[in-house]
């Protein structure tokens, strides 16, 4: 595995080189015929005995006894259970920067800047049956950055990784995150303090929110100006300066960025929900929500989705309402729900999760499947092409080897756009592989130490894992 | 310091007036080299002939060139006369840090200390590091000895900037003998440089935005945006006034003309392969002319930056292990383990590859030549080796009819070795920097080549052993960690442990008057990443920044343990 995709990362970095960078064709995988497998197809029911035909990146056929196309990879799915790939809707994985905390309005920032596609929790998480990733700016101002949607394509270069025609979005934050950065009460020796940035309370947040749309607006108007007086041919004009932070608030307005608001309290997202109404935009997803299950109907109305954890709760005040029963008791109220992981190592079992909610609320089978997958799409806007494994959607799916709603299942494959991106049998002769390497690394010169100081001979050349596939693990 | 360097500035500039031919020195100096070998690099070898230097210029060289009767003779039997070396990118002649006070208040452009003083750009309207106005011929004042350990790794010529700062200003080619910009100044206004993290003097840990690496990028963009309207507006105005609202005055914004309009380089500092791709797609995104300097992991992007047809300043600054692993530490990450083999095959690579490069060092002057050969070990040729420090750096910069060659006419900077370079324990014996000869520091390398800096800070304040306390203010966050130093003369080694794992010190230097670098991998939750330290030792406190790629600047301070 570890050649195969060196060798098509350098192919595709030049593809990435030549075609334009902004763009880029997802690349054609080989046919894959998945045999015989238990089908969780999340939004038409289970099929039990099912192959699934993979072609061109999408889910070509499904059914039973299908011809197997010439140059096809076979791979036995009895006994197996084929879902869709799991989408996380929080995260910050492969991001080199989290937060830009200086202001209270950094929506000019872009997750997509600062990708780092090498990052081994990448790996991981597609051991765990992760495929897509909503990554989130931090929480530390009122408007954060801007999000980028990816699929975990390892091996490939960021811009690969990006899915294309996602609609963008951008994160707020509001409650104790925010009002924490201000008590910083730590003084370094030799450090300035920190200095105090507005706002410092619940209210400050609605009118930093508030003032930003405000601005928004104006923005808008003076560009609808220009380019009213444009259109009638004026003479003499210059366009206006593009304003970087007001831009994607526009967006917002004009419904072509989704709204993710961290939130916890119910009064906090009551607020977001009527100022969104007020300004005349939807805010796309409540993100931890803790206190959701209070004021469901009203989420329902607003039409946002909301994104929590299954069972994290109490670890500061204003997550000290939250029950387990939050996820179910928003399903039954019409809320498009998720579980999500802000976390890469719970990124690699959010299976875990979303079978407890079975347990806590008596979701179905299929219910469960759908907070981390279907629901997730649903929430990124890309339904119509990920999330469930229907004829006609992107090929993300992942072949487990026990339900995956039992602690004791993990995947064998995690299939990305129809090309296999993590395989159990494919890992273990990565481990082999990794082990020979770092034998022969250590053995060369420039990892010993100088003037013959111990060396490092010795140090037992069995490599360290290299992922810690999900499930069965605990 | 600035207004004395000024006054010395228009010192000598009357000096040029009155005598333009003698840029330099008042003393004629005519010097003939017998006997020796001369590689011109622009063409073949010589084996065996005379090269003479007249008034700071070549006059002449070749197999049978007469002496003239007013030359000092230097016999140059066993001598090997090369072009000077060109460092293609650094931070020499710049003034060190000012001693950071502890408890210093961060003041307007943040951090305090440092390395690099603030430049100065008192009117700007630019957040704190993004001052494209700044420029190095303002700020170059070289302290007694600061070319020594450069002058000892063989170079003449140096391409200097700013230390610090997203925007770090103008930079300057200087020759590396000299005490004033009069003196040093080859070509300035040569680059605009930037980098993706403020570090140091302007706004390091201090605060205020941008505070992070996405924050860099967004003030770019808005800057370069924000630049291109100032051109559009003022432009407008130019063309005709009446009845337009005078455009406000930018020097930030009419700084980065020249750069939007291709005319000047914007050399980017960029290491690791993703720094570089953001790095060339930020230029294709505006349409920039560039440079990458650093490019560690550049011979990884090799296809993309002959596509982009993109030149790389390299640093010749490999890493390798220097300590011995503690008995008790983790196996090193296989990244780390295999950065250290790969890297030294990187110039052969990017040779292949038709990537246009030229060296620098670094800073890490002391094992300069080593490292060069070990580029050649790993693949590159002698020949390509050498154009790499001479011919190369100097067409980019364009200065190639100046320096760069042995040719009659140009600059007399010459590197003169014991020997042919190549040949493993070869040393600089001599260098001529303007047509004079410079004294170089022999070999014992480092504590001696560094010997001369801060003699007048009162010496060096011992050695730095044991284990020191230490604080980081990094990522939004303070994490304690422990030190223990080891040093043995010039060589900085130890570990750290604490919140990030515990790691080996890497590529450590300490100067006697107390400055220290060196790197570390810290444990990051998406694994090791590499942190390069950079402080002062001074009244027993450590302080200094440590520079993450991917994040914001930040700061450290330490104290001895017990």
């Amino acid at each position: 595995m570890a050649t195969i995709h060196e060798g098509l990362m350098t192919k595709s970095a030049l593809l990435v080189a030549m075609v334009a960078c902004a763009a880029v064709l997802p690349a054609q995988a080989p046919a894959t015929l998945i045999r015989n497998a238990t089908v969780l197809t999340v939004t038409k029911g289970t099929l039990p005995a099912t192959d699934v035909l993979l072609q061109d990146g999408k889910i070509a056929a499904i059914g039973k006894n299908l011809t197997t196309p010439s140059g096809a990879m076979v791979i036995d799915g009895t006994g197996k259970f084929l879902m869709p790939g799991i989408i996380d809707p929080h995260s910050h994985m492969m991001s080199d920067a989290t937060n830009e905390g200086s202001l209270s309005v950094t929506s000019m920032v872009r997750i997509a800047d600062v990708l780092n596609p090498t990052a081994p929790n990448i790996y991981r998480a597609l051991a765990g049956g992760t495929t897509m990733l909503n990554i989130l700016h931090g929480s530390a101002n009122t408007i954060g950055g801007q999000n980028a949607v990816v699929k975990l394509k390892w091996g490939r270069p960021a811009q690969a990784m990006l899915v294309p025609g996602a609609m963008p979005g951008i994160k707020f934050a509001l409650g104790e995150n925010v009002t924490r950065k201000n008590s910083n009460t730590v003084i370094v020796q030799g450090q300035a303090q920190a200095p105090r940035r507005f706002p410092t309370s619940r209210m400050g947040q609605e009118v930093v929110l508030r003032d930003a749309f405000t601005r928004a607006r104006d923005y808008q108007a003076t560009w609808a100006d220009y380019r009213a007086r444009l259109a009638k041919k004026e003479a003499g004009l210059i366009a206006p300066r593009r304003d970087l932070e007001l831009e994607p608030l526009v967006e917002v307005l004009e419904g072509k960025r989704y709204v993710h608001a961290h939130s916890y309290r119910a009064d906090e997202m009551l607020m977001l929900l009527n100022l969104a109404d007020e300004f005349g935009f939807k805010v796309k997803t409540l993100q931890h929500g803790l206190e959701g299950y209070k004021i469901a109907s009203e989420i329902a109305k607003h039409g946002a989705g909301l994104s929590t954890f299954a069972d994290s709760w109490g670890y500061k005040i204003e997550a000290y309402d939250a029950i387990a029963y939050n996820v179910a008791i928003l399903m039954r109220h019409g809320v498009v729900t998720t579980i999500n992981s802000d976390d890469d190592g719970r990124a690699r079992r959010l299976n875990i999760d979303a079978a407890k909610m079975m347990r806590y609320g008596g979701l179905t089978e299929d219910e469960a499947l759908r907070i981390i997958t279907y629901n997730g799409a649903i929430q990124l806007g890309l339904q119509d092409r990920v999330g469930s494994i229907e004829v006609g959607k992107e090929a993300d799916v992942v072949l487990w080897n026990a339900h995956p709603l039992s602690v004791y299942a993990s995947p064998d494959y995690t299939i990305i756009d129809g090309e296999v991106f993590f395989s159990k049998e494919s890992d273990q002769k990565m481990r082999t592989a990794r082990a020979t390497e770092r034998a022969e690394l250590e053995k060369a010169e420039p990892n010993q130490a100088p003037s013959g100081r111990g060396g490092a001979g010795g140090r037992g050349g069995a490599g360290a894992p290299t992922a810690t596939p999900a499930g069965g693990v605990r | 310091m600035v207004s004395l360097l000024r006054f010395a500035g228009a010192v000598t500039s009357f000096a040029i007036i009155a005598s333009p031919l003698v840029a330099q020195r008042s003393s004629p100096a005519v010097y003939a080299i017998t006997n020796a070998r001369l590689v011109p690099v622009s063409a073949p070898a010589i084996e065996r002939g005379t090269l003479v230097v007249r008034n700071g210029l070549i006059v002449a060289l070749g197999a049978s060139v007469a002496v003239p009767a007013d030359a000092r003779v230097i016999d140059g039997t066993g001598l090997t006369v090369y072009p000077g070396f060109i460092d293609a990118y650094g931070t020499l002649g710049m003034p060190s840090p000012a001693p950071a006070a502890a408890g210093a208040a961060a003041g307007g452009r943040g951090g305090g200390g440092a390395p690099g003083a603030a430049p100065s750009a008192p009117n700007s309207t630019q957040a704190s590091g993004l001052q494209p106005e700044v420029a190095v011929v303002n700020e170059l004042g070289p302290e007694a000895g600061a070319f020594s350990a450069a002058n000892a790794a063989g170079f003449t010529t140096a391409m200097t900037g700013i230390g610090n700062g997203v925007f770090r200003g103008s930079s300057a080619i200087i020759n590396l003998d000299g005490t004033n910009v009069s003196e040093l100044i080859v070509r300035n206004d040569m680059a605009q440089q930037l980098a993706f993290s403020r570090g140091g003097g302007r706004g390091g840990g201090g605060g205020g935005f941008p505070g992070s690496l996405f924050g860099v990028f967004a003030a770019i963009r808005q800057e370069l945006l924000d630049a291109q309207r100032y051109r559009e507006v003022s432009a407008a105005y130019a063309k005709n006034p009446k009845g337009m609202v005078r455009p406000a005055y930018d020097p930030s914004l009419a700084a980065l003309q020249p750069v939007l309009a291709r005319q000047q380089i914007l050399v980017m500092a960029a290491n690791s392969q993703r720094e570089i791709e953001r790095a060339l797609d930020l230029a294709k995104e505006f349409n920039l002319r560039v440079m990458i300097a650093g490019g560690s992991e550049a011979y990884k992007v090799a296809d993309r930056l002959k596509a982009d047809n993109v030149p790389v300043l390299l640093a010749i600054n490999f890493p390798r292990r220097t300590t011995a692993p503690a008995a008790d530490a983790e196996p090193e990450a296989i990244r780390v383990l295999r950065e250290r083999v790969e890297a030294p095959k990187g110039p052969a690579v990017l040779q292949a590859a038709g990537v246009t490069y030229a060296f620098h060092s670094g800073g890490a002057f002391t094992d300069f030549l080593a490292n060069v050969r070990r580029a050649v070990t790993a693949g590159l040729s002698q020949e390509q080796a050498l154009r790499a420090m001479t011919t190369v750096p100097a067409q980019l910069f364009g200065v190639a009819d100046r320096v760069g060659a042995l040719e009659p006419g140009r600059i007399a900077n010459l590197t003169i070795t014991k020997g042919d370079l190549f040949a493993a324990g070869t040393t600089v014996s001599q260098l001529f920097v303007d047509g004079h000869p410079v004294t170089v520091a022999q070999a014992a390398a480092a504590p001696a080549a560094a010997g001369g800096r801060g003699g007048g800070r009162g010496g060096p304040p011992g050695e730095l052993q044991g284990e020191w306390n230490a604080r980081l203010a990094f990522d939004g966050a303070e994490h304690d960690v422990t030190f223990t130093f080891r040093q043995e003369n010039a060589v900085l080694a130890g570990v750290l442990e604490g919140s990030f794992g515990s790691a080996e010190l890497l590529d450590g230097t300490i100067a006697p008057d107390g400055t220290f670098r060196f790197a570390a991998f810290l444990m990051h939750h998406d694994g090791p990443e590499r942190a390069q330290f950079s402080g002062v030792w001074r009244d027993g406190v450590l302080t200094g920044d440590l520079a993450v790629p991917g994040h914001g600047a930040s700061r450290f301070t330490g104290s001895q343990g017990h």
